[in-house]
């Protein structure tokens, strides 16, 4: 069965560059451009991995880490929070909002494939 | 013959001893100028054969009783005055500073009619009189008086003639005496209002406060009040009295004053002199309702200077007396070297603020400088994560297979796109220094491990140059305590640019543990550092100069935040080379590193 990944980031180039990544790794994207978005789309699609972005119009990424983990159907499914924050205290900020993991921009595409794999169980 | 003979020698004796007597005195109370007055007097009296004796100082235009012994009256010993005129002989042997003796002065109607007035309504007739001479100035006179018609003779004037030399000694000591403290008052409360100003740079009102007090102080007077102008008017600045001041009266003296309304200070805005108002009651200066108000505070003279900074009046002191009467040259001198200080003190101040100020608006701007740089490198990261995303993407084969051209142009683009967000994380870090945000992620780490990151990270570099790479890491080092990541940031920097500036030989990497810190030096076969640049290389944008290092390019920054860093670890680096003989730069951390709040770099 195909995983699906919400994808929560509001730079279409961003974006684009993870939906080629997951897609062409075999992988459904849900896309979703701000805080909100990102709750709605998560409770909609039901995703199995959500990437949430941190800087984000209407609700912030800590927030919308929060809301998602609050639901009772979504509090199992693994976030992997995205900042390009890298001052002191902004990884505990985003583990303290409920994150199960956390890196910074900019990543590595591939890398962060890895993560994604080591968490949805399959071989990296 | 015989007779003549003895009573010359009783009269040598005599003199003798009155002479030492009043030396003694002199010698042991120099400071009480009555009592040696006094006894001047008396031995005068009484070694003259007169019936009395009178000394005379002189006051400006009078001339003051300072002594008197004998019958005959005269007035209150210290207030009673003379005018100082030739109409009273007196007051002429002071002018002419010359002995003169008048055998019947109740006689001489034409020559000291008043002086005849005098001698008729006391009951006196022979006068001598010798004057009191300093420095060629007649500063008194000592005269003696017989109730009958009774020349002195030419031995008695000579004796007076001694009196009056040690009368000179006795006032001229009294004077020095009084000056002297005087000046050492004046020293020591200039002194005061001097330690004020030092001590209070920033607050103006100690200063004012301490000058009106010591101008009230030491011109023995009933209230100083000092005022600063502020556009037409005068505003209450600060105040002593010696007095106790009702609150009614307190209100009203802290009132701003019109300049314009009041005679006196646009008398002293307008001249820039001193102000002296001999009598308040008479003075046509003085309005009528600032004559009520003197009559309410009970004084009647009083003393104002000006402030003055450059040509502008910008303020007035001034002290009040309860009795009428001028103010002595030196007692002005004195209250406007006060208002200088005030004035100096004032400037103090205000150069104080516009410092302080100034330094408060740099600061600001840097912190700007420093979130706009950090706002700008978060902006420029965002593009260049799309640019390496994206290449990686198609050169891991995402968009179909590649030429090998294209996969070589490729990892130019992701080489050097590395380059550049590296340059961007230098400059953050800078910024993150400067507005005091950079601080350490505290964790364990292995040493070797970090070497060991460096070393693969460099070794196609040192590759490329043909320099042979090596670590010599001890065995068994402990577990250490720091941010790891910044640490190998340091250790990259130190190893890039010794494999950037050498060109044949080595590079080496060694790591050891002593005494609680590690060590790590990375030593290279390079051209060497001159001596002078040796401090100057971990300075921020230091780069040295010359053509070498232009064409190796270069931000200049490496070695400044690695020297924060490693002092944030409470650890400290350096760098020793010989020129032409490579160079080593050299780090000691402690082992078990506390985060210390790193100096601004400013």
């Amino acid at each position: 069965m195909t995983k699906r990944i919400l994808v929560v980031e509001d730079q279409e180039d961003l974006r684009g560059i993870l939906r080629d990544l997951l897609t062409g790794s075999g992988y459904e994207v849900a896309e979703a451009v701000d805080g909100r978005d990102g709750v709605a789309k998560a409770q909609s699609e039901r995703p199995d991995l959500i990437l949430m972005d941190i800087q984000l119009p209407v609700i912030d990424g800590y927030e919308a880490i929060r809301q998602i983990k609050a639901d009772r159907n979504l509090k199992a499914t693994p976030i992997i929070a995205v900042s390009s924050f890298a001052m002191k205290g902004d990884e505990e900020k985003a583990r303290a909002s409920g994150c199960d993991h956390y890196v910074t921009k900019p990543y590595s595409p591939l890398q962060l494939l890895r993560i994604i794999r080591g968490f949805l169980g399959e071989k990296v | 013959m015989v007779e003549e003979l003895r009573r010359d020698l009783a009269e040598a004796r005599d003199q003798q001893a009155a002479t030492s007597d009043i030396l003694r005195v002199i010698s042991s109370s120099p400071t009480d100028l009555q009592r040696v007055v006094a006894e001047v007097a008396e031995s005068a009296a009484r070694l003259c054969d007169a019936y009395d004796a009178v000394i005379w100082q002189a006051d400006a235009d009078v001339l003051r009783l300072v002594a008197h012994h004998g019958p005959i009256e005269v007035g209150p010993v210290g207030q009673f005055t003379l005018r100082l005129v030739r109409e009273f002989l007196i007051g002429r042997i002071a002018l002419e500073r010359r002995t003169i003796q008048v055998a019947d002065l109740q006689t001489e109607i034409d020559e000291y009619p008043e002086g005849r007035d005098h001698a008729r309504r006391f009951g006196y007739h022979t006068q001598l009189g010798v004057p009191l001479i300093r420095a060629g100035e007649a500063i008194g006179v000592i005269a003696v008086r017989r109730t009958e018609v009774r020349p002195f003779t030419e031995r008695q004037v000579e004796l007076l003639r001694t009196f009056a030399d040690q009368a000179v000694i006795a006032i001229e000591n009294a004077r020095l005496f009084d000056e002297t403290r005087e000046a050492l008052e004046r020293q020591t409360a200039t002194a005061e209002v001097l330690k004020v100003i030092a001590s209070s740079p920033a607050d103006v009102q100690p200063v004012l406060d301490a000058i009106a007090a010591a101008g009230c102080r030491l011109l023995g007077g009933h209230t100083s009040i000092l005022r600063l102008l502020d556009g037409d008017a005068m505003r209450f600045g600060a105040m002593f009295s010696s007095t106790s001041t009702s609150p009614e009266v307190a209100i009203r003296i802290r009132q701003p004053l019109m300049v314009s309304a009041d005679a006196v200070p646009s008398e002293l805005v307008a001249k820039r002199k001193p102000v002296i108002i001999v009598d308040t009651e008479t003075d046509h200066r003085i309005s009528s309702a600032n004559r009520d108000i003197a009559r309410g505070r009970g004084y009647r003279s009083f003393l104002a200077v000006p402030l003055v900074r450059g040509e502008a009046v910008f303020g007035a002191l001034n002290v009040s007396r309860r009795e009428p009467g001028t103010f002595a040259d030196k007692e002005v001198v004195l209250l406007q070297t006060f208002a200088d200080q005030a004035v100096i003190a004032i400037e103090n101040v205000r150069l104080f603020e516009e410092i302080a100020q100034k330094s408060r608006e740099l600061e600001i701007a840097s912190q700007h400088k420093s979130q706009f740089v950090a706002n700008m490198s978060h902006e420029l990261r965002t593009p260049l994560a799309a640019i390496l995303g994206y290449a990686e993407l198609m050169q891991e084969g995402f968009y179909g297979a590649l030429s090998e051209k294209s996969t070589d142009a490729l990892t130019r683009i992701r080489s050097n796109g590395k380059h550049l967000l590296g340059l961007i994380n230098t400059v953050l870090d800078i910024a993150k220094i400067e507005s005091g945000q950079f601080s350490l992620n505290l964790a364990e780490y292995a040493l070797d491990s970090v070497v060991e990151t460096v070393r693969v990270a460099t070794e196609s570099l040192a590759e490329t140059k043909k320099l042979s790479l090596k670590t010599d890491v001890a065995k068994k080092l402990p577990v250490g305590l720091g941010d790891e990541q910044r640490l190998t940031q340091v250790l990259l920097n130190l190893v890039g640019n010794a494999i950037k500036f050498t060109d044949t030989g080595e590079v080496r990497i060694t790591a050891t543990a002593m005494n609680g810190h590690f060590t790590v030096a990375v030593t290279d076969t390079g051209p060497g550092i001159p001596p002078e640049e040796l401090k100057r290389v971990f300075e921020q944008f230091h780069q040295i100069d010359n053509s070498n290092t232009k064409a190796k390019g270069g931000t200049g920054l490496g070695l400044a935040i690695a020297k924060q860093i490693v002092e944030m670890h409470g650890g400290r680096i350096w760098v020793e080379s010989t020129l032409g003989k490579g160079a080593t730069f050299q780090m000691e951390l402690p082992i078990r590193a506390e985060d210390r709040k790193g100096p601004s770099a400013s």
